[in-house]
């Protein structure tokens, strides 16, 4: 939305003096060197700090990578240690897990469905003594920088809905998804790339594709500005980012620079602020042209550091490819960068797609963060990982066929693990119950992460609103507590 | 000019406080999410605020509002009380009232509390407007006077012709008035004052000029199609193709042929159920069908199909009502009052489909073929022939078995195609048997609770009888609807002001502000009724007012601070334009624009790989050849799942949208300096320009006129031919540059141009085409 239409008189008070403060410099504080810079801030929203809500919170992260599982990743067999469904395996589920909960179609009514046992052995390991299984290796060889979260539940049974609950607080599409929550709030930190950018990548080994749909990055009703800018997995990550063929990056220098004066000869004339937004929209236009080539030059990384990513670090689109531009962003100013990965829907793969799933994510994220501390930049970054479910602790396909064992879709209790940025390191919050089927020892709702999460980042869940359709909107709607102690 | 009859009617409102304007927003914003209409969920302390005789009723001894004494007022005691357990609203929920809201509260109560209704909910009374003056004028000049804001003197003749022609087809002047026209033709004659005003006679033949152009219903269907969230495949995983259409060009049609608002509705509401009603009228129900389907395997049919009638009535609420219904799909409404049962009778209307939700079909019926006659009486004798030799190979011994096996093949193959050449749209009807309709808790398909049948709140306008989708659309154009024009009349406002009279089209509730221009809103409500809901007619008015035709310059800060949105109309409205029409902008001034109107959506330039990467491969975009590529962005395929990538801020399509979006990102400027249709339209434009006038004057001052409808002034002449002179040294220097930039874009130049040069004026061309004047509707 435009500056002019920031002017809005329906949006909660602070913002809208400050918008008018804005626009009063915008208008009186030109300097005789040309652009304002009022105006180039304003683009980059990053004098819109904080207008939606105080900061009353000292931020810890002040930036976030969501390494988002889209899927499903099955808790039981990957992180969520229950020896227990090694006991029970093959034996129907046991009285007293379901009570009427609600499954997939393809499950249908659960109960007679038998248990399945994890594929693969867990262990412990690091000094915090974290279980994971022998699926993730490399996670496990970071457990101690690590913060398990075993007991997080969600509303929502399929996909689409679940994944739009987890990243924008409601199962349908249309809300403000947590990265433009983030850059409304908090703005940019980088004058040369968007504030909230997100990747997408798909596990090479399954077949299964879920749809990337661009309201898990959405800004819902808050203005586009605020919205993830997609960078595609391709070697032009920003469609239209080159000058057309035959014109020169000088020539289109010149050209800008002609452009700028016309405009400026323009607002002279009819003296709308929106024309300075304008000229600095096509700077900013011009300098991305030149730092997402930067961004996506890969020649100045070690080799060291190219290979602790794995194999695929090379390969636009791949995960491990999206781990290393994520810490490139970061390290430009990027606040927030929301990597997903489609794959985790294991309903007839956990002994075969499974695998390859895993070697496609475990190493790079791993690497993400082993990287983030090598320079120092963990202690201010917060890494997630984690999807929108787990998978159900029975099977879902013919017991005797291990070739198709799969489990459905398990909304009830699953992991997802941080690091970095304000959490306790090395340490497992919450349980499910024996079989990991509900989480029953501190239970955290979707709501509660998504209200620590904006915790950690210096803001209080209540306060970060927005008015839309007469009413007052948060990423948390009514809900949600912050799960303090996780806290570092 | 237009005449126009004084009509009696309400005066202007005393200066005092008035219960609608001043007091239930604030009672709204601050007070109903706990003190309010919702009757299950979060209502505290016994206190209605929505319901005047709960909120003044005894308490044992006390009273939240006691009429003319603040003093003995419950509710003014708790809002200046300074004990935080006592102080309203909590203080933990951070939102206080200013010492003004507060004084005005108590204004109110110590003038006796008067209560009212919302605004919007009150009958339209056509405000009195004095003789002479245009009615629009006159009752802006009321909001003027007051501020003390002088109003900006007209804009400039060409300024003015530009904006009316982008307002009213989308297109330049040039290109949609046309060449031959006298008006134009004298503007483009150097030797004419472009500065002389334009007479009242020649403004009014401009207008119907552009009305009856076919180009007209082009522009207004582009907000019709958003709102009505069309596209052409289903959404969701799998996103399969539709064949919506012919429902698209049906809008054109009816906008071009000046369908009143009030058929508009009815055709598109329930054109099925009028009686003998015509193939038009069916295909206008399309409307309802617009809305995604879900063809997820693990998904509910109930649960798909329930979520298709909530998005039927939700999406008549924002686009008739102005109601955000959807807070009541799970409780009663917070602010406005409608409860959770108004909200499942309106689903009642819709409820009635024979669709189960099953399968992700894109032409799930009802369907309605469209096609001529003959395509459909060869595509049924096929489907006669291969019946036949279906039921002759059944019978048949085995020796003959093979030939006509073969012969039903045949025929199975040739009636697939015919039949899929016929395109289904999908439309409404109404099954025989009528479905139950249930409130259903929290929303839930399978949690449902009591019965409810049709009908609508009486809170807007009882219509007691109300029992079918026609009835419904006959209640919402009934005389004294409170909603329905004012709605309409908003969105047309908003389409050429930028800004909606009340600024939230989706939302006339409580919530909404009230408008400043209130008077102006009715009056505008009353005039398009008593016109018989005429389109043309209303924008006729509109944008022949003084007001419409105001310079949009910021004359003064001190005005500018005053009135930073223009919510008082004092300027002319500035704004950049849709993306669509800077698309269609640059094709018309470039001269490629192809004109065709309606069929199949076109699929115009777009990068590889867009569609493989959104869909695993499972979608490739095929470019159009020809004429497709350079058709009005109207008609470009609209794949829900991932958008046209040429156009930004556009609605997304999934849900209803009638809130045009504004924002400036840098990618927006990559796509209008980069992507090969602004490439392709800087080159025809400078071909055209190269070929038609004879020297480097005469041709800059063609592509002002072009982009601009104006000649550049001499200080832009100046940086235009410092641009024009960068690009030629250039590609003087690198003639190989030269021909890679002129070989961008599908069609070719005649040849006989300079390529130097022709690259030249086409990068200069190419940056005018990003000006912020050519971008913007001034």
């Amino acid at each position: 939305m435009s500056s002019w239409h920031l002017l809005d008189p329906a949006s909660p008070a602070p913002l809208r003096d400050h918008q008018l403060a804005m626009n009063r410099r915008q208008f009186f504080g030109r300097t005789a060197t040309g652009l304002g810079t009022a105006a180039l801030a304003s683009l980059l929203d990053r004098e819109n700090g904080l207008a939606a809500g105080s900061p009353n919170i000292a931020p810890k992260a002040k930036r976030i990578i969501y390494l988002f599982q889209n899927g499903g990743p099955t808790h039981v067999d990957l992180f969520d240690y229950k020896p227990r469904l090694q006991k029970v395996h093959g034996k129907p589920v046991p009285d007293g897990y379901l009570g009427g909960k609600r499954f997939s179609t393809m499950t249908g009514d659960p109960s007679g469905k038998l248990m399945l046992q994890p594929v693969e052995p867990f262990q412990q390991h690091g000094q915090s003594g974290a279980w994971v299984s022998a699926f993730m290796p490399h996670t496990a060889a970071i457990a101690d920088e690590l913060c398990f979260v075993k007991s997080l539940h969600t509303d929502a049974i399929n996909h689409a809905p679940a994944i739009s609950f987890l990243l924008s607080g409601a199962q349908i599409p249309g809300r403000p998804t947590m990265g433009a929550w983030l850059n409304y709030g908090l703005g940019s930190s980088s004058e040369d790339l968007p504030g909230f950018v997100v990747m997408t990548s798909v596990s090479k080994g399954t077949s299964c594709g879920q749809i990337f749909y661009d309201f898990y990055w959405g800004s819902g009703f808050l203005p586009t500005r605020f919205q993830g800018a997609k960078f595609r997995g391709s070697r032009d990550p920003v469609l239209y980012l080159n000058n057309p063929d035959g014109l020169s990056p000088e020539l289109r220098r010149g050209l800008l620079d002609d452009l700028a004066e016309l405009n400026e000869m323009k607002f002279r004339a009819v003296g709308d602020p929106e024309i300075e937004t304008r000229i600095a929209q096509y700077e900013m236009a011009y300098r991305m042209q030149t730092s997402v080539p930067d961004l996506t030059d890969l020649s100045d990384e070690p080799e060291h550091v190219l290979a602790m990513y794995g194999p695929q670090v090379r390969e636009p689109g791949t995960f491990a490819y999206n781990c290393l531009m994520a810490r490139r962003l970061a390290e430009r100013g990027v606040n927030f960068i929301q990597c997903m990965h489609a794959g985790w829907d294991q309903h007839n793969s956990l002994t075969t797609e499974l695998y390859t799933q895993c070697r496609d994510t475990d190493q790079p994220s791993a690497a993400l963060v082993r990287d983030l501390k090598m320079r120092g930049l963990l202690e201010d970054t917060l890494v997630i990982w984690g999807g929108e479910f787990g998978r159900t602790p029975f099977i879902q396909g013919d017991l005797a066929n291990r070739e198709r064992w799969g489990r459905d879709h398990h909304p009830y209790a699953f992991t997802v693990w941080m690091a970095g940025g304000g959490v306790k390191p090395g340490i497992s919050y919450g349980a499910s119950d024996d079989l990991g089927f509900n989480a029953v020892e501190n239970p955290v709702h979707v709501h509660d992460l998504q209200a620590t999460i904006l915790h950690l980042s210096g803001i209080n869940h209540e306060q970060l609103t927005y008015r839309f359709q007469g009413r007052y909107f948060r990423l948390t709607d009514v809900h949600g507590h912050v799960v303090k102690p996780i806290l570092a | 000019m237009l005449a126009f009859a004084p009509v009696a009617g309400r005066t202007a409102p005393p200066s005092s406080v008035v219960f609608s304007r001043d007091i239930l927003p604030i009672l709204s914003d601050a007070c109903f999410q706990c003190h309010g209409p919702d009757a299950k969920e979060g209502r505290k302390g016994d206190l209605r605020l929505d319901d005047e005789a709960d909120a003044k009723r005894d308490r044992d001894g006390y009273r939240v509002i006691a009429e003319g004494h603040p003093d003995a007022s419950e509710l003014i005691r708790r809002l200046v009380s300074e004990d935080p357990e006592e102080q309203m609203p909590p203080p933990k929920l951070g939102r206080p009232l200013s010492p003004t809201q507060i004084d005005t509260l108590k204004r109110w109560v110590a003038e006796g509390g008067q209560w009212g209704k919302h605004w919007a909910f009150e009958p339209v009374v056509r405000p009195a407007v004095p003789e002479g003056v245009h009615p629009i004028d006159a009752l802006v000049q009321h909001g003027l006077d007051a501020a003390g804001i002088k109003p900006n003197p007209p804009a400039d003749p060409a300024t003015l012709l530009r904006r009316l022609s982008l307002d009213l087809t989308g297109l330049p002047p040039a290109m949609a008035i046309g060449d031959q026209s006298a008006v134009i033709s004298d503007r483009e004659n150097p030797n004419t004052d472009h500065r002389s005003p334009i007479t009242d006679h020649d403004w009014s033949a401009i207008i119907d000029k552009l009305l009856d152009s076919p180009q007209y219903g082009e522009r207004m269907a582009w907000d019709w199609l958003e709102a009505a969230r069309y596209a052409d495949s289903n959404g969701y995983q799998g996103d399969n193709e539709r064949t919506m259409w012919p429902w698209r060009d049906w809008v054109v049609k009816a906008f071009n042929e000046n369908l009143p608002y009030d058929q508009f509705t009815i055709w598109q509401l329930a054109g099925d159920l009028l009686p003998q009603a015509n193939p038009d009228q069916i295909l206008a129900t399309g409307f309802n069908r617009n809305h995604m389907i879900n063809g997820e395997g693990g998904r509910i049919a109930e649960e798909n199909r329930v979520d298709y009638v909530m998005d039927m009535s939700e999406t008549m609420g924002t686009v008739w009502l102005g109601l955000t219904l959807n807070c009541c799909r799970c409780h009663d409404h917070k602010f406005d009052p409608l409860t959770q049962e108004d909200y499942y009778r309106f689903t009642a209307f819709f409820n009635q489909t024979p669709v189960t939700g099953g399968g992700g079909n894109p032409q799930t019926p009802p369907v309605l073929e469209i096609a001529p006659p003959d395509a459909i009486a060869a595509r049924d004798a096929v489907r006669k022939e291969r019946n036949e030799a279906k039921g002759r190979a059944d019978k048949a011994a085995e020796a003959e078995k093979a030939a006509l096996t073969d012969a039903f093949n045949t025929a199975e193959a040739n009636l697939k195609s015919l039949d899929a050449a016929i395109p289904k749209v999908m439309v409404m009807a109404d099954q025989k048997e009528p479905r139950k309709t249930f409130l259903l808790d929290r929303g839930l398909y399978n949690a449902p609770g009591r019965e409810v049948t049709a009908g609508v709140p009486p809170v807007l306008l009882p219509a007691p009888d109300a029992a079918n989708r026609l009835d419904l659309a006959r209640w919402l154009v009934a005389p004294g609807h409170p909603l329905t024009a004012r709605v309409a009349v908003n969105r047309i406002w908003q389409m050429l002001f930028g800004i909606g009279l009340v600024k939230t089209a989706e939302d006339f509730g409580i919530q909404a502000e009230y408008p400043q221009q209130r008077e102006l809103l009715d009056w505008l409500a009353a005039e398009y009724v008593a016109s018989g809901w005429d389109t043309k007619a209303l924008i006729k008015t509109i944008v022949t007012s003084e007001t419409y035709r105001r310079s949009s310059a910021i004359e003064s800060p001190s005005d500018f601070e005053r009135d930073p949105a223009n919510r008082l109309l004092a300027r002319g409205a500035r704004f950049r334009m849709p993306s669509w029409m800077i698309r269609d902008q640059a094709l018309a001034a470039s001269g490629l624009l192809d004109r065709t109107l309606g069929g199949a959506s076109v699929y115009p330039y777009q990068p590889a790989g867009i569609w493989d990467e959104a869909t695993f491969g499972k979608k490739t975009y095929t470019e159009s050849r020809g004429g497709d590529l350079h058709r009005r962005s109207l008609y470009t395929f609209w794949r829900r799942i991932v958008g046209p990538t040429e156009f930004f801020d556009t609605a997304k399509r999934q849900v209803c949208e009638v809130n045009p979006l504004r924002t400036n990102t840098p990618m927006h400027a990559l796509t209008t300096l980069n992507s090969p249709t602004y490439v392709e339209a800087a080159r025809f434009l400078a071909d055209g320009v190269l070929r038609s006038h004879p020297d480097e004057t005469t041709r800059l001052d063609a592509i002002g006129v072009r982009l601009l409808a104006r000649k550049p002034a001499p200080a832009e002449l100046a940086v235009w031919q410092r641009s024009l002179e960068r690009a030629r040294g250039a590609f003087q220097k690198d003639p190989a540059a030269a021909t890679s930039l002129l070989a961008t874009g599908a069609k070719r130049s005649e040849p006989g141009l300079d390529p130097a040069e022709h690259a030249a004026w086409t990068a200069l061309c190419l940056n005018l085409l990003n000006l912020d004047e050519t971008l913007t509707k001034e």
